[in-house]
């Protein structure tokens, strides 16, 4: 039993009644506008996104020719560490290991503040150029096949392409205004409709959003953080840009562009006291806006209830983590369906990922945000004041002072994109790790030289996104059964 | 920027030692930095047949040491994984193989494929699924293959070794590259009054040996960590009782095994390994429950050739140092802590001791977090490795002795209860902070021990059970043919890594 609406109860539904086996009956109770929450959501999604998508039956053509998703490289950060340093956050396969030493000491050694020119994606994304990365490399490809893409997206039309893929005839699909819950010593027995009518389950599945109307009302508790506002407004475009998001920092938060098919999406993130500072971004008024406290629940699987995406959690969409972790946890529920009604061994387990992730995920977006030159405004103040704890410290601390990626169980941003990250900020470390010094120096500096080489000339050829993108719909639609 | 190390000193000579001295010696320029090594020939080593497992070949790339010449001079047979004897019930046997069991499918994990089948009526165990395990149970050996299409790329090994010899192998290794040993024992320390910082230490030849970096490497008496700096010791005894170990090798008889053996016994365990010129065999047991001389005719009892020598006695405990780094000191190996060989773990934790150590590379006066760092991640691995164990003494179904008995009741950590609970209930297992040992290790020994998932995964029971059994099968096969041209191997040593006769 799903209930909910939205981007992550049409993921959700998709999924389930994508896997589970014919034995386990669905029905999605449909409640709730989100469309405002969903915005935080944010509007890339990572490389996890393609497989993640075809297991739940949404295969990529039908997200090009359905929808006005576009590629991405990733996430520039513009003017943005230190007040004026950019970078782009690009998604990447492990970088090189010589000889036992990771890559970035090689960098470090040879004195280089950027890691930039090293990285195809990055450099391809800059051009405005897209590909999909070679599975096997041809000549002058090899840069490329190591970069990895996601999606530009937009939360309502992503979430109905899920939607659409769902198998109608697995499926009970109730729609309802209010609710109630009739409750049980397991938990939750069944939910009782406007209409009268009761519906019973074994597992409830709560995407009804921050607000967690299911979950909340059997006992998980909501720790608050700051508070946020979101506002949303598009802009046609004639052609595709950049398969890049660009976010800069701004006295009342950050605003992003996003590039979509035929539009571009601006995104602004604020503190609610710069609301009015906030909508002047938006010249032609904002077409939806929301205000949401940051936290996460006590626990995110309570009784026979889960609570998935922002029911459990709710992040800012600074980086790609409010994607990735609603992936996560439908991910994790497939991993641990209950093999009884005595669930306490899946929820423990659940419970104990699904607080590590957050934690993680939450690390991650911290780390973009610990940087000096922010205004003093609202927004950087409640930022400044949201204490860190040791892990973070950890990380942050022994990459600065020796280039070591401290890691933690199963992140969800995994070394590459922390590395890029810390580059990108700015703290590249004191010291290299003494095993690189072990190469001589002159064959280190032609290697970075010569990659350096490869990165350039395999984006140089590259076509536009905007070209590849209409090459590809045209291939598509020709070839669709 | 605080001063570089100028002159690290590691006190103790044996694997542990000569380990931390080679790799050492491989990273830094003996211009920049001197490196000595104070050890007493009267002190002996704790020097066994010693199995490993694969992580000591990253240890050797990194050295730089060609395997064959490793391996002629260390006496050096192949492993391909371990066989316990008699631990879930008497009479059980199964193997716990390096590498996969068969091949994940749709990002689901093999084992549930194989609870699948069975359901289904095969009774195939699942170590015939393994490449390692079905070349042991053949006493065949082959390396692995680079071309991943081939199912020889499957083949993961590590070696039993005369850990001696090793030692003596580094040493001559570490010597070439500039380090200098000193004879000598220990009769002072000297501290920084302030610090605590150890500055030198004084021989019993008159000699002052001074540091500024030192390495504990001192076996059970933990010289410099305990005796100096009175690090204290995190005692893991409930959990793990055996404290007592008696050692003999015997003469070859049979076929060479590519295997560790592990054969529980009364009230603890014996060993054998194969090296190329004898078998090295052990009885760890616990005093509470047996005496010296019955863990004696036990062990005797146990050997499947001619003994060579006395049995020689070690006393232990299960359990670690609090802080494995402390001011400007780190121990290794025993003196870092010990946990049974069971899964030949020991070289693996000096390994990674010293591995942390070049990633962390010390300044003149760490900063805590680095200290702190080391520690934490020191301590995680030990407690992994310990759980790990544990499983294997409390997941028996033997209750035919009061040490069994003890095994088999005894509360374990929430961490282990956690994974057996998970496993029971629906073949589910998570790797936790990327600890040693992966899915495949807990399944082959949760399975071998007897714990028996109450159902299947709800999504892998829904795909037809003739597709499951086919793709299965035909996995199997493949590893059987393969396993039928491969060499023995003791053919296979011959050829490739003959040791020279001591």
């Amino acid at each position: 039993m799903i209930c909910g609406g939205g981007l992550a109860a049409h993921i959700t539904v998709a999924m389930l009644s994508r896997q589970l086996p014919a034995t386990i009956g669905i029905t999605f109770v449909q409640l709730g506008d989100t469309s405002g929450t969903d915005l935080f959501y944010g509007s890339v999604a990572g490389p996890t996104a393609y497989a993640f998508n075809r297991s739940a039956g949404l295969e990529e053509p039908k997200l090009v020719l359905e929808s006005d998703t576009a590629f991405s490289w990733g996430t520039k950060y513009d003017h943005w560490a230190s007040g004026s340093r950019s970078w782009i956050q690009c998604f990447q396969l492990p970088l090189p290991i010589i000889d036992g030493v990771m890559f970035h000491h090689y960098v470090v050694q040879q004195g280089v503040a950027q890691l930039e020119p090293f990285l195809a994606a990055a450099a391809a994304a800059r051009k405005g150029a897209f590909v999909h990365p070679p599975q096997k490399p041809g000549a002058g490809q090899e840069p490329l096949s190591r970069s990895e893409y996601g999606y530009q997206f937009d939360a309502m039309s992503y979430g109905g392409l899920f939607d659409a893929c769902t198998d109608r005839g697995r499926v009970r699909i109730v729609n309802a205004t209010t609710l109630e819950i009739e409750r049980d010593e397991s938990g939750i027995a069944a939910i009782l409709l406007a209409s009268g009518e009761r519906i019973a389950g074994d597992l409830f599945v709560d995407c009804t959003g921050p607000d967690a109307l299911v979950v909340s009302r059997v006992g998980s508790s909501f720790a608050a953080r700051r508070k946020l506002g979101a506002a949303i407004s598009h802009s046609p475009s004639a052609q595709l840009g950049a398969p890049m998001r660009t976010v800069s920092p701004t006295s009342f938060g950050w605003r992003s562009e996003t590039p979509l098919r035929g539009r571009r999406a601006r995104l602004t993130v604020y503190h609610p006291d710069s609301t009015a500072d906030a909508l002047q971004e938006h010249p032609d008024g904002a077409e939806r806006t929301c205000e949401i406290t940051l936290g996460r629940r006590s626990d995110a699987w309570c009784g026979n209830c889960v609570a998935i995406g922002q029911a459990a959690y709710v992040v800012e969409p600074l980086s790609t983590a409010p994607l990735l972790l609603l992936e996560r946890d439908v991910e994790r529920l497939m991993s641990l369906i209950p093999s009884s009604t005595d669930m306490s061994i899946e929820r423990r387990e659940y419970n104990r990922q699904s607080a590590e992730d957050h934690e993680h995920a939450e690390l991650f977006t911290r780390a973009i945000l610990e940087t000096d030159h922010f205004p003093d405004t609202p927004y950087w103040q409640a930022v400044r004041a949201e204490p860190t704890n040791e892990k973070f410290a950890r990380k942050i601390e022994l990459f600065q002072d020796r280039g070591l990626l401290v890691s933690y169980d199963l992140e969800p941003f995994n070394p590459e994109d922390w590395t890029i990250l810390h580059f990108g900020m700015g703290r590249g470390p004191a010291r290299h790790d003494r095993m690189a010094d072990r190469a001589p120096r002159d064959r280190v500096q032609g290697f970075l030289a010569r990659m350096k080489r490869d990165v350039e000339k395999a984006v140089a050829s590259l076509p536009s996104h905007a070209t590849y993108m209409a090459e590809l719909s045209r291939y598509l639609t020709q070839n669709r059964l | 920027m605080q001063p570089r190390l100028k002159d690290i000193v590691i006190v103790g000579g044996g694997s542990a030692g000569w380990m931390t001295a080679a790799a050492l010696s491989s990273l830094l320029d003996p211009k920049d930095v001197t490196i000595t090594l104070v050890e007493s020939d009267q002190i002996g080593t704790i020097g066994v047949g010693e199995a490993t497992i694969p992580d000591i070949i990253n240890f050797n790339r990194i050295l730089g040491l060609d395997e064959v010449e490793f391996m002629k001079a260390t006496n050096a047979t192949f492993k391909l994984g371990i066989e316990f004897v008699d631990w879930g019930r008497k009479g059980d046997r199964y193997i716990h193989p390096f590498g996969q069991h068969g091949v994940d499918m749709k990002g689901i994990d093999f084992h549930n494929f194989w609870l699948h089948s069975r359901t289904a009526g095969s009774g195939q165990p699942i170590e015939n699924y393994s490449l390692c395990s079905v070349l042991a149970k053949r006493n065949k050996f082959a390396l692995p293959d680079p071309n991943p299409r081939s199912v020889l790329s499957h083949v993961r090994y590590a070696y039993h070794f005369d850990a001696t010899l090793y030692a003596r192998f580094l040493r001559k290794y570490a010597e070439a590259r500039g380090v200098r040993r000193i004879e000598g024992k220990i009769e002072q320390v000297q501290q920084a009054g302030e610090t605590g910082f150890i500055e030198a230490l004084i021989l019993d030849t008159g000699m002052t040996v001074r540091g500024d970096f030192f390495f504990d490497c001192t076996g059970f008496r933990a010289l410099l960590s305990e005796n100096t700096l009175g690090v204290p010791f995190i005692d893991w005894s409930h959990w793990l009782p055996c404290n007592s170990a008696l050692a003999v090798p015997c003469s070859h008889s049979g076929p060479l095994t590519p295997y560790t053996r592990s054969t529980a016994k009364i009230s603890g365990w014996q060993w054998r390994i194969p090296t190329q010129q004898r078998t090295g065999n052990g009885h760890i047991y616990c005093r509470e429950f047996i005496s010296d001389d019955e863990a004696t005719s036990i062990l005797m009892d146990g050997l499947d050739g001619e003994a060579l020598g006395t049995p020689r006695q070690i006393r232990f405990t299960a359990g670690h140092r609090r802080d494995f780094w402390t001011g400007n000191c780190i121990a290794i190996g025993l003196s870092a802590g010990f946990l049974e060989p069971l899964e030949s773990t020991s070289i693996y934790l000096i390994q990674e001791g010293i591995s942390r150590f070049i990633s962390l590379f010390s300044t003149v006066g760490t900063p805590q977090i680095v200290r702190d760092e080391y520690n934490r991640h020191m301590r995680t691995e030990f407690e992994q490795v310990r759980d790990f164990i544990i499983l294997h003494f409390s997941a028996t179904q033997r209750d035919d002795s009061p040490f069994w008995q003890y095994c088999s009741a005894m509360s374990i950590p929430d961490s282990l209860k956690y994974k057996i609970e998970l496993f029971h209930e629906a073949s589910r297992i998570f790797r936790y902070e990327e600890e040693l040992f992966t899915r495949p290790s807990w399944v082959a020994v949760m399975l071998g021990q007897g714990i028996t998932p109450k159902c299947l995964d709800p999504i892998v029971s829904n795909l037809p059970h003739h597709e499951v059994t086919e793709s299965i099968e035909s996995m199997r096969r493949a590893m059987e043919q393969a396993a039928d041209q491969a060499s023995t191997h003791e053919q296979f040593i011959a050829r490739y890594c003959p040791a020279e006769v001591h």
